[in-house]
């Protein structure tokens, strides 16, 4: 039988990324093949790369989002696809893709100047939390508590400078009871959840928030699952809020850390992940 | 199993790597808390680990 060849395109390699290497590196008959982002170079048109599917692991996104677009013109399909990355790294694509679908989501406004904004803000109400469109870990999400914050808030964000800061996310606050739930679909799986608790009201674990299992019900199962959908579909990570009335999503991450959840939940993520992704290539490989 | 060391780059701590590390690996410094990347494996080579970009993440 011959090898699968599979790129891992990656920049700094963290825990994640050697766990996944690890997964794959345990395969028989898999030849992994690095792709640092930091020393390739393309040329659309020319390029060839012999593998049969790359999985994208750049702590960048633009780095993630480009090299996925110049790999797949080059005829390798990649998880996750260009599209789907470009959907879920921008926060209002994303939820743009979720309410048309119909999956429960946050009430949220766009605008694009700061008069507008506070327009969008003061019609939510408050509190309300406004993110970039682009960036992860908690950076640069404020919750604004009244007029004042809002205008103070505006007034730096037009400071900024880059133009994604041009576009003015507002979403409802939904209060968490200090948690949210953090789900992993890979394919057409709900494969492990995780509780993230802390006391603050970003429940990010890159800010400390800490994490126990989460048994999947059906209900997030369902909702993980119509989210990665909407998106596009993949290996993805989706982090959920419990309200009152129903679960809704909140965000859908496309190169997802899964690090502190292995433990907790008795899941080998990095190994589903790593099946995924042999499988994509195997299904390639048969239509080709 | 090949047991590598090298000294912290900041802080002259000596590292344990307890076995070889892949280019691009992330390393903490217990001793100053720095992030260190491997960034060459012979000789290993450790150099501070870029800093946190705007589009970095998930």
């Amino acid at each position: 039988m011959s090898s699968m060849r599979i790129g891992f395109y990656h920049s700094l390699i963290r825990m994640d990324e050697k766990r996944l290497i690890e997964s794959f590196q345990s395969m028989p008959d898999v030849d992994l093949v690095f792709m640092d982002d930091r020393k390739m170079t393309f040329e659309p048109g020319r390029d060839r790369f012999d593998m049969d599917a790359v999985l994208a692991r750049s702590i960048s996104h633009s780095r993630n989002l480009y090299g996925l677009k110049l790999l797949e013109s080059a005829g390798i399909p990649c998880v996750n696809s260009a599209a789907v990355t470009e959907v879920c790294g921008d926060k209002l694509k994303t939820s743009v893709a979720l309410v048309c679908a119909g999956v429960p989501h946050p009430r949220l406004m766009a605008a694009f100047t700061p008069e507008s904004a506070l327009v969008a803000i003061e019609n939510i109400g408050y509190p309300v939390v406004l993110k970039p469109i682009v960036g992860s870990w908690g950076r640069l999400i404020a919750k604004i508590n009244d007029r004042d914050a809002a205008e103070a808030v505006l007034e730096h964000k037009a400071g900024l400078g880059h133009y994604e800061h041009s576009i003015f996310y507002v979403q409802q606050y939904v209060e968490k009871s200090g948690r949210d739930i953090r789900s992993f679909v890979v394919g057409d799986r709900c494969v492990a959840a995780v509780y993230r608790s802390g006391p603050h009201w970003k429940t990010n674990t890159a800010l400390g928030a800490s994490v126990c299992n989460c048994p999947v019900s059906e209900e997030i199962s369902a909702l993980s699952l119509d989210a990665a959908r909407a998106v596009g579909g993949g290996v993805l990570a989706v982090d959920l809020f419990e309200t009152a009335d129903c679960l809704m999503v909140n965000e859908v991450n496309d190169t997802m850390e899964f690090k502190n959840s292995i433990e907790p939940t008795g899941v080998d993520i990095p190994r589903l992940v790593a099946e995924h992704v042999i499988s994509t290539a195997e299904q390639e490989v048969a239509c080709a | 199993m090949t047991n590598l060391t090298n000294e912290c780059p900041v802080c002259g701590a000596m590292l344990d790597f307890g076995s070889t590390p892949l280019i691009g690996e992330l390393k903490d410094c217990m001793d100053c808390g720095v992030e260190l990347e491997v960034t060459g494996i012979e000789p290993l080579t450790l150099t501070e680990a870029p800093n946190e970009e705007e589009d970095w993440g998930e």
